[in-house]
């Protein structure tokens, strides 16, 4: 048979009432026949059967005062308002009468009296059996032993504007009253011997009958907030809770109740609960009976403390304390113990569920809850419940050391548990790196993969983990998958390449990812993984490859700004590839002429590897164009000597001579002629680039000459040319020619008479020249002579300026001689010293002399000149003539173009 | 909160069955390990649409105790619907159900909607009552039937929903008289007579006792 009760404990401290002054057993009431109590603002009030009121306060101070003539039957004392409120007899027989104190006005040592009235039912006295008093001081109930109720409305402490009216008319005594506020109605439970009703005294005392049972009087008392003011009736079966609308649970606690009362949430129950035992009824000192006081707590559901007492005859609930006044008059007080030493006691006897319940219930602050979740924990991992105790540790998160608990459940190999606590970690957001490491590792040894999904794969769920370390965990233990997903969800680009190319070997799909990526990412991401990808899915790399190098633009849709990639850096890519490289250089210079030489570089070189490799002629020849469109396409920005060395490694002969023609390497060209023994092609590049370098004439001429083979035509025009040009001095032909023993003097003979006929004339033309030369040196010589010694006459009739008749005043120049009018003259000539007609002549030479002589210092231009010239000599004979060595200046000595003007 | 109708509920069945259990689980979605012994009758109540309408159930969660027999009977009185449970794991709980049955017909009123639960369904390996027998006694006397488990939650919701769908209706169907309180079905606050007659005309009820 099970235990129909709940369980026990002691909360309370019992202990006897003393007086503080004597520290003696506080026994100032034991002469009191007591018949009424009640309490509040700190005071026990007590009555009794003389009329007398007796007020004990904290300090266990007794005073009294004489209320009425006769008794007192009833008494409330206000929480809100220090008044009290009581019923008593003045005169004999039965005549009620209500009596409303107020406690904080004295007069005359008793309190003063604020209201007097009668409580009469109709016009027919009868004993009040119950006596209810509403908080608003609005609503006082008193009911009769003849069933009726009578509520007076208006303010209780004034007679005044008080009125009463009968709100209920039962054939049983009334029992209990109590006032309920629900929302604007104030509701009044009527109790009477055998029934129990409600009077909604706010709606036209509209009656509800709640049950067919009632209860004694004292059994009924109301419930505090915490459980919602319920009326709470003793019966001897059970203790039921009403509502205004009907009967609520009911606790099955049996035994005769004499009395309840409500205490922070307990129930007290006084009973005669001796039901059992053997020996009844149980006797207290001096024959009293004896009753049970029995301290419930409603909501954690347990006894908070059970005593016996003799004879009970009010219990009040006051400054804290429960006190019992008992029928030897003595006061025990009732003292519940701290909420800590509650919890030690429940731990004591490992009832962790009720502490922690109870701990709710009282409030009990955040560390306190989270230190018995621990211990509940730690008990129950010791009884090796695990799943309960994970439970409570879950509760302890974010306060308790993760670490403690995560060793506890590591060294134990409790796999399942640890996974939910490391869940409800990452739920409430303070995982760390090594949780989620662990909660990983923790999914995969479990093979939990439906659970890995829900944590990793789940969309939009906010990410409490640290999302590298659950993508490596993932990859480690080979649930690739996953990995992928967290990588893909969390743009970890450079995880998502590694897991699919390595792990997955899913080529396409890594492939269309980096295409997805912006262009930067792109960008990084192919320089490393392009070489796998170029391997193993060529095709797609390589059109990912031109997108990347001409306009990327990511492939879902992005608008961002289109950014372009240097195509040499992708080069290397391509090993072993050359077809797609090819592809790929070609496409390249297509769509940007542009590119960097590299570019162009590969792109021949890979030209020239397929031709050399190409077996078929047709195709070889097509190949070959194709090259050489490339060397001669304007735009391809290749490196000459590259390509040279190139073309060179190939033999492709057709680059080779582009190259050297592009290089102006003419002696190039022709030396590879002459290499390969090419006459014909010698003799046409000689005229071909003759005129840029003329000496190419020369070596042509030796390279034939060197010839052993009949080459006499070849020579025949290279001479021709060289002749032609003046190239090479006869003798120096000759001696050239001289080296071959083929060549045969009728080879030369043409050239070496015209030559010398040549030079005969070239001869006697000088020579005609210098006779020539001589002859006006000469006459010159003779004029300065003349000029220097014999007179001139000046017989000009006309002046050379105005060509009128010369007058005096007249000027005369030597020169010519040339006369002028002075006036013209005047109004003419620059300076006074030279001949107006003459001057412009003499000044020109001036200047040519002058130039020369500026001239003669640049040296670079003298030596370009002399480079230049066909013939050396004769450009070192015109500065000469200039004066280069001359140390003399012309410009200082007046050589005598000019004299004196010779006035007349 | 405001709702359309109330039911009232009434749990029972042996001690040990579960009865609690199922209560917590309905209303709190918790559930306890260790449970004391409900000494007495508890009270519990929540929330549920059907059919888009809000009705608040109110159940009474009794002590399945021989002893409190004679305080759990008063409380059958006025309940609409009856969740009759037992224990898979345990036989004589599902012996007992016909005294259970006899008992719940003899004090309520007879429209009350009986649902047979075979609760502990996460038990499987101590099972003692086979899912067969349990739908078999249901047909037999006119009970819906399912089994739950309190502990993993499984069918809880089910049970007490799919009760108050039955109960639904009934009153669809004109069997309850939503009038008289005593039948354990009370009409919302904002759901005057007046206005109940239009919802149930339109449903097609034929609800007699209605005038205003």
């Amino acid at each position: 048979m099970a235990f129909l009760q709940w369980r026990r404990f002691n909360f309370f401290d019992k202990e006897t009432v003393k007086d503080p002054t004597t520290d003696q057993v506080f026994d100032l009431l034991k002469d009191v026949n007591v018949s009424a109590c009640t309490s509040g603002r700190g005071q026990l009030v007590i009555g009794d059967f003389e009329g007398n009121l007796y007020f004990i306060n904290r300090q266990m101070e007794l005073t009294a005062f004489r209320a009425y003539e006769i008794r007192v039957t009833h008494l409330i004392q206000l929480k809100q308002h220090n008044l009290l409120i009581s019923i008593g007899e003045d005169e004999q027989g039965i005549n009620p009468l209500i009596k409303v104190w107020n406690l904080d006005k004295m007069e005359h040592g008793s309190p003063t009296c604020t209201r007097l009235t009668r409580a009469i039912p109709g016009n027919k006295p009868t004993p009040v059996s119950a006596f209810a008093v509403h908080d608003n001081l609005n609503f006082m109930a008193v009911g009769f032993e003849n069933g009726v109720v009578l509520l007076f409305k208006g303010d209780v402490t004034r007679e005044r504007h008080s009125k009463s009216r009968n709100v209920f008319e039962g054939t049983k005594r009334v029992t209990g009253l109590a006032f309920k506020t629900v929302g604007k109605d104030v509701i009044l439970f009527v109790v009477t011997d055998s029934s129990l009703h409600t009077v909604n005294i706010t709606a036209k005392d509209q009656q509800t009958k709640l049950d067919d049972t009632g209860a004694e009087p004292g059994c009924i008392v109301m419930t505090d907030a915490s459980q919602d003011h319920q009326l709470v009736i003793g019966r001897p079966d059970a203790v039921y809770f009403y509502q205004p609308d009907g009967r609520g649970p009911c606790l099955a606690f049996e035994g005769v109740k004499l009395q309840l009362h409500w205490f922070r949430g307990y129930l007290i129950i006084v009973g005669k609960d001796n039901k059992g035992l053997p020996r009844a009824p149980v006797l207290g000192p001096r024959g009293m009976e004896m009753n049970t006081v029995t301290v419930y707590d409603i909501q954690n559901k347990f006894i908070a403390h059970s005593t016996a007492y003799p004879e009970v005859i009010d219990v009040m609930c006051e400054s804290g304390s429960i006190f019992i006044f008992t029928g030897d008059r003595k006061l025990y007080q009732l003292q519940e113990k701290d909420t800590q030493s509650k919890l030690e006691m429940l731990f004591k006897k490992n009832n962790y569920s009720l502490a922690i319940s109870l701990a709710k219930s009282q409030q009990l602050d955040q560390d306190g809850l989270i230190d018995i979740f621990t211990q509940y924990g730690d008990h129950l991992y010791g009884k090796g419940d695990h799943d309960g105790a994970i439970d409570q540790y879950i509760k302890t998160i974010g306060k308790l050391e993760a670490s403690y608990v995560i060793r506890k459940f590591l060294d134990a190999q409790r796999i399942h548990n640890l996974t939910k606590y490391l869940q409800a970690l990452h739920k409430s957001q303070i995982a760390t790196e090594e949780h989620t490491t662990l909660l990983l590792n923790c999914y995969t040894k479990l093979k939990d993969v439906s659970k890995l999904d829900e944590f990793i794969m789940t969309k939009n769920r906010e990410v409490d983990f640290d999302v590298e370390t659950a993508i490596n965990v993932c990859r480690q233990s080979g649930y690739c998958k996953h990995a992928l997903a967290l990588a893909e969800k969390h743009q970890k680009h450079e995880h998502y390449l590694k897991i699919q190319l390595e792990d997955i070997k899913d080529y396409q799909k890594a492939l269309a990812y980096i295409g997805k990526l912006d262009f930067e990412s792109a960008e990084s991401n192919v320089k490393q993984y392009g070489k796998i990808l170029m391997s193993q899915v060529p095709d797609e790399m390589t059109d990912l490859l031109k997108r990347l190098c001409t306009d990327y633009r990511p492939n879902d849709g992005g608008i961002g700004k289109i950014e372009k990639a240097q195509a040499e850096e992708f080069i290397h890519i391509f090993v072993n590839n050359a077809g797609k490289l090819t592809e790929f250089l070609e496409h390249m210079i297509e769509v940007q002429p542009a590119s960097s030489n590299l570019v162009y570089n590969t792109l021949l070189e890979l030209y020239l590897h397929d031709m050399v490799h190409e077996k078929v002629i047709v195709t070889r020849v097509e190949r070959e164009r194709k090259t050489l469109e490339l060397l001669k396409n304007p735009d391809a920005n290749y490196d000459i000597d590259q390509a040279l060395i190139l073309c060179q490694m190939n033999n492709f002969k057709a680059g080779i001579l582009y190259l050297y023609e592009k290089a102006h390497l003419y002696q190039q060209i022709l030396r590879y002629h002459m290499e390969h023994n090419e006459y014909v092609h010698v003799i046409e590049s000689c005229k071909k680039f003759g005129q840029q370098d003329p000496q190419l004439w020369v070596q042509a001429l030796s390279y034939f000459a060197c010839k052993e083979e009949n080459c006499k035509s070849q020579l025949m025009e290279t001479l021709t040319h060289i002749d032609k040009k003046n190239l090479l001095p006869p003798l120096m032909v000759i001696q050239i020619l001289a080296h071959n023993s083929t060549a045969t003097l009728s080879v030369v003979k043409d050239y070496i008479v015209r030559r010398l006929q040549m030079e005969n004339d070239q001869i006697a033309e000088d020579e005609r020249l210098i006779k020539q030369y001589k002859e006006d040196t000469e006459k010159k010589r003779i004029k300065i002579e003349d000029l220097k010694t014999s007179a001139k006459v000046f017989q000009a009739s006309k002046c050379n300026i105005c060509s009128h008749a010369l007058e005096l005043p007249s000027v005369h120049f030597l020169c010519e001689p040339h006369s002028f009018h002075q006036h013209c003259f005047e109004s003419y000539s620059e300076n006074d010293m030279e001949c107006p007609v003459c001057a412009p002549e003499n000044r020109k030479i001036m200047d040519i002399i002058r130039a020369q002589e500026q001239s003669r210092d640049i040296h670079e231009f003298f030596h370009n000149q002399l480079e230049r010239a066909p013939d050396g000599f004769s450009v070192v004979a015109d500065y000469f003539g200039r004066g280069v060595f001359n140390k003399v200046t012309l410009i200082t000595s007046q050589v005598g173009k000019g004299a004196a003007p010779n006035l007349r | 909160m405001s709702y359309a109708y109330l039911f009232k509920y009434i749990i029972i069945g042996d001690t040990g069955v579960g009865k609690s259990c199922l209560l917590l689980q309905f209303t709190d979605k918790r559930f306890q390990p260790v449970h004391d012994l409900t000494i007495g009758v508890e009270f519990g109540a929540r929330m549920i649409t059907i059919d888009g309408k809000q009705i608040k159930l109110q159940i009474w969660d009794t002590a399945g105790q021989e002893s409190f027999r004679s305080i759990t009977r008063s409380y059958y009185r006025g309940a609409a619907g009856a969740l009759l449970v037992y224990d898979i794991t345990r036989r004589d709980t599902f012996n007992h159900l016909t005294t259970w049955l006899e008992d719940a017909r003899q004090h309520s009123n007879s429209n009350m909607v009986i649902m047979l639960i075979g609760n502990k369904s996460d038990l499987e390996a101590r099972r003692e009552v086979k899912k067969e027998e349990g739908e078999a006694f249901a047909r037999e006397h006119g009970l819906i039937f399912m089994e739950t488990s309190a502990k993993t939650a499984a069918n809880v919701e089910e049970a007490f929903i799919n009760t108050a769908k039955e109960i639904y209706q009934k009153i669809q169907d004109g069997v309850f008289d939503i009038n008289n309180e005593a039948n354990g079905i009370k009409i919302g606050p904002q759901h005057s007579p007046a206005n109940q007659s239009l919802n149930v005309s339109g449903s097609g009820g034929n609800q007699g006792g209605n005038c205003c």
